[in-house]
């Protein structure tokens, strides 16, 4: 039906496997995209040809208030710009943005709203990892 | 010359400036007379004019115009005549106008340039408005006596001034400084403000800024009103690896019955070198309505945290101290966890024969309730170690088998809480395989689709004793975790038994920059878990279908959604989120909906849209509004209109903001905001100009 | 009566005698005009003119030098003035030298540069044209 593996020969998967090499992360939620993007894209140490460089940005947003002026609901919205290089020509191969967002209650107590916002971070940035990986196998257009 | 200046300046002053001409003339009395592109440079001073004639005798010029002085690229002055010296630096000049930035201007009939630093202008027009020909006044001026720039130390000094607006003299200075614009960070007045509130009556903020060097500043806001008078204080100070900002303000109001109150926030980050980072952000207030009755941010908890992080490709440290103060009439201060100690460090190892990746990681995390009360005064510390090796195969048909196995070790030490043990101690292997099979296919028109079923069999164990859920009430299901082995938020709840998780994600990417996506999910269990709450999808033996889906544009235009959908075809949980910018309007909104769910005491259905949109009705006027409305209990509880009118040379803001919320200690508030700036002397925001057109209006 | 001149100190006499010496003289009989070469020196008055070359046209009855070229390292000084170019041109019927090429003219403290300068000797006025540069310091400094 027209569909063509992206890990078969010939796919994008099979030609960007542990050929890029991911930028190096800076805070604890880049370490949890770059940890998930290297799960699906490999390591690419010394076999990369492509350099994944990219910008996270995080905002907690109050979602729902009560009318006795208590937040009950936070959004976790992000938002990664990223670029895919050919490391000699320095040439972009594929660039573009991708956002999402996720949500957790604060109805609980304290601890209880803290792992709330740890977890939403985790899966927000598995959300956004994955989100660049398809839009990198569906639209990258690799020199020959 | 102030024994101030830097010898290099004086230096310079003396060289003579070089003129540069298409023609000289030396005249029988040897004066010369330069025509055509006349150019002289000096320093960083640039002259052009028509015809320069320079008596070698008195060293004097005498320059006819227009004439076109630049001073370092920021000061220009624009003259029909002037008499200088051979340094450009001092002399008369006739017809004269000095211009800032490009945009401030100063206009006189005689400006005097003194000792190459100081140029007293008289009978000066200053605006930064657009003047037009038609004669028709500025929106405003600054008209005085006599002005004298400093150009060292860059300020600028009237006389006699009267502040007019279209002409109408609105206020008298006798005597006024203002720093000049191109001065960054300067000591002075900020722009004032007026606001409004239902409780404190209308008052007035003026802040003055206090430049300390130039790393530390200080701003001192006093804030006047019939039921308040305020000093709000901000201090800032930057290191070469960090900075802080500490704010706070000091209140006696008619508010409530304590003769003072106030609060204090103070935040900092440094970077400590070997990619160490320290942050911190501590926050106080004296009671729990101050920040709703003077405008701070709407915290209904103050988190004041400590945090230390070191993150490299393969590893990640996370150490924080989190101390709670709730300002929320529902919770009992003494029986919530108000202090928090988490630490938290993952290493990740490749080994090279066995291939494929190991993640060894530590964490463990205290908290304590003030109360010593047994159960309500419960203290957990708790600590987890975990190894896990993940490795994947791709098939020659293009199938992707991830393999990963794992293992965890928690120990939990529980006091103040009789009906558990002293410890609890559980150990849980895991193991999981997932398969996916991505697919793509692009059309003839460019299209792209994308196509990639996943399914996943997970195994866990959990072995040993039940410790305490504090921490994992609350379990969200989304693209996120639906391959998690362990969708409990924290470490305290584990998930047991065999589980099947399959999904499909499908994307369409348009050469247009259209993309549409959209997922679908849902987990089978051996067993059910009681653990789950209803909302959160993942009750029984069938989860609910997790259904998410995004629209979005190159051009700004991003609509996401996501929900769980029961096995009553209905909806436990829909959240949706949406920004849309559009040549002159940008909107965003949100809409949340929860169902009635006793595990998360939530006893009613949570329903709400929040709408946020500006219009710019034309170039000088935009329009805002925002809504966050509780469909549920049906009334409103934010809304807000404003309307800022912005020119070249002035901006002027008004909000008229609702809050409807009410409770014990705080009550519903109305809030209008006006703050007028003059630009070009106030702090310069936004890239655009907005000239205000010549015509009629 | 000081009559003061844009360069050297007083009018030039342009009806004064003109001396040349060089080392070697080329003289072309039928149009009358000769050649100088080697250190040329050409005096009148008080301006000195010294140059590598220097052709010399006669008037019709050889009795009056008319024309000048002086060409290569041409350099013109009268009084405390001196001006070099690599080629002048001094007209002695219209009473003008015109220097061009990087011409150099220092006048007491201040130097100018440009590429053509044209001296008229009747009314003592120098005019500079062409890319002209000068460092404007008067002569009362230092």
């Amino acid at each position: 039906c027209g569909f063509t593996p992206v890990y078969g020969p010939g796919g994008a998967g099979r030609a960007l496997r542990d050929r890029v090499r991911v930028q190096e992360p800076d805070s604890p939620d880049e370490y949890l995209l770059v940890r998930t993007l290297e799960d699906r894209l490999g390591r690419g140490g010394a076999t990369a040809r492509y350099g994944l460089s990219f910008t996270l940005r995080t905002q907690t947003k109050g979602q729902s208030l009560t009318v006795t002026n208590e937040t009950t609901r936070y959004s976790l919205v992000g938002k990664v710009d990223y670029t895919l290089t050919a490391l000699e020509t320095g040439q972009v191969v594929a660039s573009g943005q991708v956002e999402n967002f996720t949500g957790y209650s604060a109805t609980g107590s304290t601890v209880e709203t803290l792992a709330g916002e740890r977890d939403a971070a985790k899966r927000l940035m598995t959300i956004l990892a994955d989100q660049i990986v398809t839009r990198l196998y569906a639209t990258v257009d690799l020199p020959a | 010359q102030s024994p101030g200046t830097p010898a290099a300046e004086t230096a310079q002053d003396q060289l003579p400036a070089m003129l540069v001409a298409d023609q000289v003339f030396i005249t029988p009395e040897r004066q010369l007379v330069a025509e055509g592109n006349v150019e002289a440079f000096q320093g960083t001073t640039r002259l052009s004019a028509r015809k320069i004639t320079f008596d070698r005798a008195s060293g004097k010029l005498e320059i006819e115009g227009p004439i076109r002085i630049d001073q370092d690229g920021r000061m220009t002055i624009l003259a029909e005549a002037a008499d200088l010296d051979q340094g450009l630096q001092n002399g008369l000049l006739k017809g004269a106008r000095l211009v800032f930035d490009q945009q401030v201007q100063l206009a006189s009939l005689q400006m005097v340039r003194v000792g190459g630093r100081y140029t007293q202008l008289y009978k000066t027009s200053v605006t930064s408005c657009h003047v037009c020909e038609n004669g028709k006044p500025p929106l405003w001026q600054i008209r005085a006596r006599s002005v004298t720039h400093d150009q060292l130390e860059r300020q600028l000094y009237f006389e006699g001034a009267q502040l007019r607006v279209l002409d109408v003299p609105v206020f008298y200075f006798p005597a006024l400084r203002l720093p000049d614009p191109t001065l960054d960070r300067a000591s002075g007045f900020l722009k004032p403000s007026i606001r409004t509130t239902s409780q404190l009556g209308t008052g007035i903020k003026v802040p003055y800024f206090f430049r300390i060097g130039d790393s530390r500043d200080l701003t001192v806001t006093p804030y006047v009103s019939p039921h308040t008078k305020t000093m709000d204080l901000r201090y800032r100070q930057a290191f070469r690896h960090g900075g802080i900002e500490i704010k706070g303000a000091y209140t006696r109001d008619d508010l409530t019955d304590d003769d003072s109150r106030g609060y204090l926030f103070a935040t900092g980050g440094f970077d400590l070198g070997n990619r160490y980072k320290l942050s911190f952000d501590l926050k106080t207030v004296a009671d729990d309505a101050y920040l709703v009755d003077y405008g701070l941010p709407d915290y209904d908890r103050l988190r004041s945290e400590i945090e230390l992080t070191r993150t490299t490709r393969d590893s990640a440290f996370r150490g924080a101290l989190i101390h709670y103060d709730s300002l929320r009439d529902s919770e009992i201060e003494d029986e919530i966890p108000t202090r928090i100690a988490d630490v938290s460090y993952e290493h990740r190892l490749f080994p090279t024969r066995l291939g494929g990746e190991f993640r060894l990681s530590l964490n463990s995390r205290a908290y304590e309730r003030t109360s010593s009360a047994n159960i309500v005064g419960r203290d957990v510390t708790r600590a987890t170690a975990d190894a896990e090796w993940r490795r994947h195969w791709i098939t020659a048909s293009g199938l992707r088998a991830d393999w990963e196995m794992g293992f965890s070790a928690d120990i939990f030490k529980i006091s103040n809480d009789s009906t558990y043990g002293n410890h609890v101690t559980r150990s849980t292997p895991r193991a999981a395989l997932s398969l996916r099979y991505p697919m793509t296919m692009t059309t003839g028109t460019g299209v792209t689709h994308f196509l990639e079923p996943v399914v996943q069999l997970g195994w866990s164990d959990v072995h040993g004793g039940t410790p305490p859920i504090d921490e994992s009430r609350f379990v969200e299901f989304d693209q996120g975790n639906l391959l998690a082995l362990s969708r409990f938020p924290s470490e305290d709840a584990r998930e047991d038994g065999t589980a099947l998780a399959i999904g499909v994600n499908w994307a369409r990417f348009a050469p247009s920059g259209w993309q549409v996506s959209a997922s679908a999910g849902q987990v089978f269990r051996s067993v059910a878990d009681p653990d789950f709450s209803i909302s959160s999808g993942l009750a029984g033996k069938d989860s609910d279908l997790l259904l998410a889906a995004q629209i979005k544009n190159a051009s700004g235009i991003a609509f996401t959604a996501r929900g769980l959908l029961n096995d009553s075809f209905s909806f436990s949980k829909v959240e949706l989120r949406s920004d849309w910018s559009h040549r002159r309007t940008t909107l965003s909104g949100s809409y949340l909906w929860l169902g009635i769910d006793p595990q998360e005491s939530r006893m009613a259905e949570v329903s709400e849209f929040w709408v946020d949109g500006s219009y710019k009705v034309n170039p000088s006027w935009t329009a805002t509004a925002n809504l966050r409305y509780d469909i549920a209990s049906d009334n409103a509880t934010y809304a807000g209109v404003g309307l800022i009118y912005r020119n070249e040379c002035v901006t002027v803001d008004l909000s008229l903001n609702r809050r409807y919320t009410s409770s014990t200690s705080v009550e519903p508030s109305t809030n209008f905001g006006f703050t007028i700036a003059l630009s070009g002397f106030a702090v310069e925001s936004g890239t655009e100009k907005y000239r205000r057109s010549c015509g009629k209006s | 009566q000081d009559t003061r001149v844009a360069f050297g100190n007083s009018k030039a006499d342009t009806s004064a005698p003109v001396e040349v010496t060089a080392a070697s003289l080329d003289v072309n009989q039928s149009d009358g005009s000769a050649e100088f070469t080697g250190d040329v020196l050409v005096v009148q008055g008080d301006m000195r003119l010294t140059a590598n070359r220097v052709f010399v046209v006669y008037d019709r009855g050889q009795s009056r030098i008319a024309r000048l070229e002086a060409t290569g390292d041409v350099v013109l000084v009268s009084g405390q003035d001196a001006a070099e170019a690599e080629r002048a041109d001094y007209s002695i019927d219209d009473g003008t030298i015109v220097m061009t090429g990087n011409v150099l003219l220092s006048q007491g403290a201040s130097a100018l540069s440009s590429d053509r300068m044209t001296i008229e000797l009747a009314t003592g006025t120098a005019r500079m044209a062409g890319r002209v540069k000068t460092i404007l310091n008067s002569d009362g400094d230092n």
